[in-house]
């Protein structure tokens, strides 16, 4: 059991993190980044094959870092003038490029084979057990501090011009900001964070396939933020443990149910968690911890 | 500068939450008393949803069979089915929680190769025992010291069962279309040599497995000008390809897994769509004792290949755990192979037989109901047969066992 409760914590860290970067990219400027799946992969995918050719733990999760940055801002380029649904749709095909590359560019990444036996950092000295545990905080370690930073961020200059820019960009260029190069950094920021947590995944589960980047996942991480709170990151750090217990929690809920086929408790399962959705947004609208718009200064006293 | 603002209440309310997961009833049972725990990880949602929900059944069947007659060790054997969505993601937390807190002994029906890729690890480093219906050859070549046997024939033996087929039919130009798997590339490679050994041409086709249409892929696949058409995928794509495959007037001849045209494909598409197509399917031992007595159990006319595949899964399984006198995963890698192969052994055909000649203390060949179930070292089968069929106004026909 606690081993369970261990991985599942894990899972809900490496979650945090996919949602701190949406909720970044989408919370702080409004961007609607559907292919959050596709950075993921990216990241995934450079520390994989980064310490397959026998490069360090950390060297991939650097690598992972830095794709995923580069890769973010050919996105933000390739979609300059596109916005809102638009930008939606054309993030969505991003990421299933990328899974169509990971599928059919077998001399990179194996193909639907996927790449398995990726490095475990310090797993033979910690044996299986103990590895557990180090990784579940080396996670909650990593998530800690991308969260600090990113809250640090949010009530920064450069959040409120951020935010600034979600609300009307043209109001925030006529004001001075430079509105395309914040939407380019936010956006490497935030595939960047993205593409770490798929490196720490990948180093979790030490197997990565095609098939573990499909649109759900992006789902899931777009419940999570909905449901903590756009625009906070503690809400979305706070979604995302909610979602994946609540996901894993489902499991159990359904053993109750006397006479039901387990096809038909998969399906409940699955309506279990659009029935949390709907029930979070009508009675929270805004999320569970509502985003924070910090009151401005009172003026200096005139005398 | 800045303040944390999750009030108490909502922390008590997360706490509570957390912790009512934890203290769910039933968990963590010992291992060594109580019932037997076995798990399903079969697909019930997802693209392989259609297999899924029969194969559960299937081992439901078998679980309450050998209960009946008083279980395995004096034990009752207890059934946890979890969906792996066709997703290894969702697979590897649902493994986690059959290995963790359910404490299973053994996982079977894992069906995505991916899944099992995914699931494969996690068991071998519980020392669970992990059974597959995959047919990816990298499977059984993951270091599993043991932990892992596929009922599935791998890829080479049935690419070159097609591509002999097609050439008996007097097919020499062969076409395959496929999604991409992980075998497309090994199967492709066996038809073709197949195909010309006997001065055939081949081509092949890899396509996206969900898309709505194919025509720009059949006109590709047309212009090539094939006698034969072999399909590679599964049913949801395979219907679509054979609707435009029809539409775009291709009359040569049609070759398609078994598990793909399947009954419930037929019945979804006009008749005059799927009529005439060839099935090729690593035989159910159709006609077997196991065979007939998993279609009485579970009331499917002709149960599809990885149904018959678990059946027998959980027949080696229970009958393991009884050679072995032990439930552990560890203990059913060791005793497996001597319930499935054993030197003239009785030959049973079910574990409730099984476990009686086990208390008999006599030695135990299984033969099952997809085939005779004898595994090599790294746990694939050693011997299948490949089962011809063809669809004739609405309805599989048998044309040949070999």
């Amino acid at each position: 059991m606690l081993s369970y409760i261990v991985f599942t914590l894990t899972l809900c860290a490496i979650y945090g993190l996919l949602a701190l970067s949406l909720n970044l990219i989408w919370g702080g400027a409004g961007l609607v980044n559907l292919g959050l799946a596709g950075f993921f992969a990216v990241g995934a995918y450079a520390s994989a094959l980064a310490t397959g050719a026998g490069a360090p733990v950390l060297l991939g999760w650097g690598a992972a870092l830095a794709v995923g940055a580069v890769v973010g801002l050919l996105v933000t380029f390739a979609t300059l003038r596109l916005r809102d649904d638009y930008l939606a749709i054309v993030t969505l095909g991003f990421a299933e490029v990328i899974r169509l590359v990971a599928l059919n560019e077998r001399w990179l990444t194996n193909g639907s084979d996927g790449i398995s036996g990726i490095k475990a950092p310090l797993k033979a000295e910690f044996g299986t057990q103990n590895f557990a545990l180090f990784y579940l905080g080396l996670v909650t370690l990593v998530l800690g501090l991308v969260w600090l930073l990113l809250r640090r961020l949010d009530l920064s200059p450069y959040g409120r011009a951020l935010k600034a820019i979600r609300e009307d960009q043209q109001l925030a260029a006529f004001a001075g900001k430079p509105v395309l190069r914040f939407k380019l950094q936010a956006f490497a920021l935030s595939a960047a964070i993205a593409a770490l947590a798929g490196a720490l995944y990948a180093h979790f589960q030490s197997y990565i396939s095609p098939d573990h980047f499909q649109p759900l996942i992006t789902i899931y991480i777009f419940l999570a933020v909905t449901a903590g709170g756009v625009g906070r990151p503690s809400g979305a750090v706070l979604g995302a443990y909610a979602v994946v217990i609540f996901l894993e929690a489902t499991r159990f809920m359904t053993e109750w149910v006397p006479g039901l086929q387990p096809v038909q408790l998969a399906a409940m399962r699955e309506m279990l968690i659009g029935l949390a959705l709907i029930l979070v947004l009508h009675l929270k609208p805004q999320g569970i911890l509502p985003e924070q718009i910090p009151k401005a200064p009172a003026p200096p006293a005139s005398a | 500068m800045t303040q944390l603002t999750i009030d108490r209440r909502r922390l008590l309310a997360g706490t509570a939450a957390f912790a009512g997961i934890a203290g769910l009833p039933g968990l963590a049972l010992a291992q060594q008393s109580g019932p037997i725990r076995i798990g399903t990880l079969t697909p019930l949602t997802g693209s392989g949803g259609p297999y899924g929900p029969v194969m559960v059944k299937a081992v439901k069947a078998v679980v309450d069979e050998v209960n009946a007659a008083g279980g395995v060790l004096g034990r009752k054997i207890e059934l946890i089915s979890e969906d792996d969505q066709t997703n290894p993601e969702a697979g590897v937390r649902a493994a986690r929680k059959m290995i963790d807190v359910d404490k299973v002994s053994a996982i079977l029906g894992t069906w995505a190769s991916s899944v099992t890729t995914a699931v494969a690890p996690l068991c071998w480093e519980s020392k669970t025992f992990l059974a597959t219906v995959s047919g990816a050859d990298a499977i059984t070549q993951l270091p599993h010291q043991g932990y892992l046997i596929r009922t599935q024939p791998n890829t080479t033996l049935q690419g070159k069962k097609f591509g002999e087929f097609c050439i008996a039919e007097k097919a020499k130009r062969v076409f395959f279309v496929s999604p991409q798997t992980p075998f497309v590339k090994s199967q492709f490679d066996n038809i073709t040599a197949a195909v010309k050994a006997a001065g055939g041409e081949t081509g092949s086709l890899v396509y996206d497995d969900k898309k709505p249409s194919y025509r720009t892929e059949v006109d590709e696949a047309l212009r090539f000008k094939p006698d034969a058409i072999v399909f590679g995928g599964y049913t949801p794509d395979t219907a679509v390809m054979l609707k435009d495959v029809y539409r775009a007037g291709f009359s040569g001849l049609k070759v398609a897994f078994g598990y793909s045209v399947n009954q419930k494909l037929i019945e979804s598409v006009p008749a005059e769509v799927v009529d005439k197509t060839y099935t090729i399917s690593p035989s159910p031992a159709e006609g077997s004792k196991a065979y007939e007595r998993l279609v009485k159990l579970i009331g499917v006319a002709s149960p599809d290949p990885y149904t018959t595949q678990i059946y027998d899964q959980i027949n080696l399984v229970l009958m393991a755990i009884a050679f072995a006198g032990d439930a552990s995963g560890t203990a059913i890698k060791d005793a497996v192979r001597k319930v499935s192969q054993a030197q003239g052994g009785t030959k049973v055909d079910n574990a409730v037989d099984g476990l009686k000649a086990i208390a008999a203390k006599q030695p135990v060949d299984y033969d099952g109901a997809s085939g005779p179930c004898d595994f090599d070292a790294i746990g694939d089968i050693i011997d299948s047969k490949f089962r011809y069929e063809q669809v004739q106004g609405g309805k599989l026909t048998l044309v040949k066992i070999a």
